[in-house]
């Protein structure tokens, strides 16, 4: 009787969504119609006669993302960064990574792990240097390079950073680096303003009505879309060393982080 | 006329899958154990996955009114179907070996156990 009423609910439960989404329209999304918001970013995501409001870059998620709402995502990075950096205040004190003799998993999947990780640094590199063009970009692509933490502590046990030169010290330099990276772009309209005496705002990509600078949209004829490919790349980087930093020390083992996480007044 | 044969037998390989995927997903609710649900789980995975990638690879492959974008459609799905092949055995190796070893999961009823046996248990 019990799993009668189960089976019936989540029946009804689906019917229910998809008579709402659907034919009901209940979100708002039904009809081919695209909506006045909508068309205004697909009209200027990229728009080379629009040079003033374009962001020069086919991927529309990428141009709202770095170009039209750029300040949102640089605080959301920055609130990324102090979430590392909580977990790193947390775990002061937790000088050793690794530790013990245990070599991971078995050979089929050690070996299965090693044709992985190439392919997924290539895709995570990829998806980073082309953010501006295809769906992806630098969160994402961190998220992807994270895998590889996750699977090397796993598959070849925590000892394996130590064994491929990945430490803790080294990933937060470089997620620092990252986010220094985004700040210097960030900055440089600034700077070049302060410089020269022209009109210049912080985290200009392309030329505004009253502001002649910017960033060049085209290298050598490939399209880079301004700052969108450096945000994209360093937010790279901050990402996935922010993720290798974190997953390094959820990873560690029990006896090494329990004397320093209670603290010096106990335990002993 | 060869691109019709090839269409037919991908949706042939599609069709197929699902049943496939339906008979793992019988099996994954009626088997007894961990150890042969989680065979079920890898007919799903191989039969109603690999296979249906390679059909829709035919599929995108006889579609020539797609231009040159089903080579591109048909690689990407090769691919992602490769990647399948090489990476569901070795998840579900690792699943049953760690069982295995933790002894969480007995299996009964047990015809023959000859990796306890190697093991001297």
């Amino acid at each position: 009787m019990r799993r009668v009423i189960v089976a019936v609910s989540i029946a009804a439960f689906t019917a229910l969504l998809a008579y709402a989404t659907t034919v009901a329209g209940a979100l708002g999304y039904l009809g081919l119609e695209t909506r006045a918001l909508a068309r205004m970013f697909l009209a200027l995501a990229y728009n080379p006669n629009l040079r003033e409001l374009t962001a020069m870059s086919p991927a529309a998620v990428a141009a709202i993302v770095w170009d039209f709402r750029g300040v949102d995502t640089l605080y959301e990075t920055v609130v990324f960064y102090m979430a590392i950096i909580s977990a790193l205040a947390i775990y002061r004190g937790v000088h050793k990574v690794g530790g013990g003799g245990s070599v991971g998993l078995s050979l089929i999947v050690r070996v299965v792990t090693k044709l992985l990780i190439p392919m997924n640094i290539a895709i995570a590199v990829s998806i980073a240097v082309h953010g501006h063009l295809t769906p992806g970009g630098g969160f994402q692509a961190g998220a992807t390079l994270a895998v590889v933490s996750v699977l090397l502590a796993v598959v070849y046990s925590v000892n394996s950073f130590s064994r491929v030169g990945v430490e803790v010290s080294k990933a937060v330099a470089l997620q620092s680096t990252g986010l220094i990276a985004i700040a210097a772009v960030v900055f440089t309209p600034l700077i070049y303003g302060v410089l020269t005496g022209a009109q210049a705002y912080l985290m200009q990509n392309y030329v505004k009505v009253d502001s002649g600078f910017h960033f060049p949209a085209e290298v050598l004829g490939q399209l880079i879309s301004g700052t969108l490919i450096w945000l994209n790349i360093a937010e790279f980087l901050a990402v996935s060393f922010g993720f290798f930093t974190v997953f390094m020390l959820l990873s560690l083992r029990e006896e090494v982080v329990k004397q320093p996480l209670l603290g010096e007044g106990h335990g002993s | 006329m060869i691109e019709e044969v090839v269409r037919y037998v991908g949706l042939a390989i599609v069709v197929a899958g699902c049943s496939v995927n339906l008979i793992g997903a019988i099996g994954l609710n009626r088997f007894r154990n961990f150890y042969l649900r989680l065979h079920a789980a890898t007919v799903s995975t191989i039969g109603g996955t690999f296979y249906p990638l390679v059909g829709l690879a035919l599929v995108a492959f006889s579609s020539s009114e797609l231009g040159s974008a089903r080579f591109f459609m048909g690689g990407v799905l090769l691919v992602a179907a490769f990647l399948l092949l090489m990476l569901a055995p070795a998840g579900s190796h690792a699943l049953a070996r760690a069982t295995h070893r933790a002894g969480v999961a007995r299996p009964e009823p047990a015809i023959a156990d000859h990796l306890s046996e190697d093991r001297g248990g």
